[in-house]
């Protein structure tokens, strides 16, 4: 089945998968160390967090490439470096696929840069920089997920420069913060219908949003959400907030409690649902189990 | 106009965003002999107080933020060298040294910190990103600043925020300085596993923390 198929099956909930950077925290690696280096200098550690999400019962799984984009990469001094990491990530989720019926998603993240006046970045400088990881991607993925987005613009720049090199579908995934008084805004200032009708113009296949709000503030925006568009719709929230215990990163929600959220916004009609920061393969397991007994 | 319009005009262009408005205002008040202190004060320095309130709201978001403290900083640039040369300084709130700290390089969210601090009268020491605690002790003591303001987005490098107050400790400097925390993960449940002076949730709250601490 590909992925068009899955999002036209109307009985079909798609299993997204759980957090990359929270779960590679585990094995103590350098703090600090960009995740995606650990593509090419200890693939293992990579191989053994992508199997346990698929493992756990997910349907696609994404690629460990959330800040291999040019940008992201020259700031650190890594940017020759962008070819391997990104081919290395594909042979990494492609080496323990397992051969049928789940599919490899091209995870694109933001660049780290900000346009005037916050920063200096340009429209231009994004979308070069996306399009080179995503020529590199193409070559494995069967579809995109662009997330953890707080500039539309920045938004736009990487589906333009996916869809420059590629026909696959696109997860186009925004993070949204809740202002005290007016609702859900990236903190770039665009409202979540903005963002809506922006992605709708853009034509991407899946609007999502993902990461900076725990599962209880992602029903209240999920609710929003399948209102306004009628485009399938993806969360992946994170568990919780993250708190420092005995100088071991904890997140302040159980894996049931984020169940039941995620069972809420099935209900609420999200088509594709899956966990960002502090999610594990226990979240995936049981959001599985959830889903087969719906 | 009297002097409150103009304070409340040079307020409005801030709040509006107005940098063409704030520097005529600015060039205004030089040339007609104001009292420079309370045109930062009681004109610009209410817009930006104002700025910030409308961020707090939901009303402002990073783009507006960042222009009203940028605006600010122009308009108080232009005033500075008649304010120097009149013997009168604007009294500073304090001194700040700011940095992200070793293994992150996440450097926007202490970059509008710093913005927010200087726009509200500290003078901000900033040390960039990836910057390792010893400096951070070494650079504070030479600059002889008040607070030292630790930045991390990582929950991995957040145990490094701890390593500034360890060595403070050790050289017996503690007292010497206000140590204070910023970053996504940050709650005060660190600050006090630390023995941190404080944190913020975002910009407008450091300026808030950190005039507390001043005073």
């Amino acid at each position: 089945m590909s992925f068009t198929q899955w999002l036209s099956d109307k009985s079909k909930i798609i299993l997204f998968d759980g957090a990359m950077g929270t779960q590679l925290m585990k094995y103590n690696l350098d703090p600090g160390k960009p995740p995606d280096l650990l593509n090419i200098e200890n693939p293992d550690i990579v191989k053994k967090v992508l199997a346990s999400y698929y493992d756990s019962g997910a349907d696609m799984v994404q690629t460990c490439t959330f800040s291999s984009n040019l940008v992201n990469l020259k700031r650190q001094n890594l940017d020759n470096l962008l070819q391997k990491i990104n081919s290395e990530a594909l042979n990494n989720i492609e080496a323990i696929r397992p051969s049928i019926g789940k599919l490899i998603v091209g995870d694109v993240g933001p660049s780290g840069e900000f346009r005037p006046p916050v920063g200096n970045a340009t429209g231009d400088q994004w979308k070069d920089g996306f399009r080179q990881q995503i020529e590199v991607l193409n070559a494995g993925v069967d579809l995109w997920h662009i997330e953890t987005m707080s500039d539309l613009q920045e938004m736009s720049a990487a589906i333009d420069a996916i869809k420059e090199v590629s026909q696959k579908p696109i997860i186009a995934s925004m993070t949204y913060r809740k202002t005290k008084a007016r609702g859900f805004y990236t903190i770039m200032g665009d409202s979540l219908e903005t963002c809506i009708n922006k992605l709708e113009e853009e034509n991407v296949d899946v609007i999502g949003a993902n990461c900076t709000l725990g599962s209880d503030q992602m029903i209240e925006l999920a609710k929003e959400l399948v209102q306004l568009t009628k485009k399938p719709v993806s969360v992946k929230p994170n568990a919780g907030q993250p708190r420092l215990e005995g100088g071991n990163t904890v997140y302040n929600q159980t894996p049931d409690e984020f169940v039941n959220d995620i069972e809420q916004m099935i209900n609420l009609g999200v088509k594709i649902v899956g966990g960002c920061c502090g999610t594990t393969p226990t979240h995936i397991q049981k959001i599985r189990a959830l889903i087969d007994n719906h | 106009m009297d002097t409150e319009e103009i304070y409340k005009e040079m307020a409005d262009s801030i709040v509006g965003l107005d940098q063409e408005k704030a520097l005529k205002l600015a060039n205004q008040a030089l040339k007609e002999d104001m009292d420079l202190l309370k045109v930062i004060e009681k004109g610009f320095g209410e817009g930006i107080r104002k700025v910030g309130d409308l961020w707090d709201d939901g009303e402002f978001f990073l783009p507006e933020l960042m222009s009203g403290a940028q605006i600010m900083q122009k308009a108080v640039e232009l005033l500075t060298p008649k304010l120097q040369s009149s013997g009168s300084t604007r009294q500073s709130s304090g001194k700040v040294l700011l940095a992200t700290i070793e293994g992150d390089i996440h450097s926007i969210g202490k970059t509008i910190v710093a913005t927010m601090l200087r726009a509200n009268g500290f003078q901000v020491v900033d040390l960039g990103t990836d910057v390792k605690a010893e400096k951070i002790v070494e650079r504070a003591i030479k600059e002889n600043v008040d607070i030292i303001g630790v930045s991390t987005l990582l929950t991995t490098t957040m145990v490094n925020q701890k390593k500034v107050i360890e060595i403070l400790n050790e050289k017996n400097l503690r007292s010497d300085f206000k140590v204070i925390f910023g970053g996504a993960p940050v709650t005060q449940g660190w600050v006090d596993e630390c023995l941190a002076d404080g944190y913020a949730e975002n910009a407008v709250e450091s300026v808030k923390l950190a005039k507390n601490l001043m005073s």
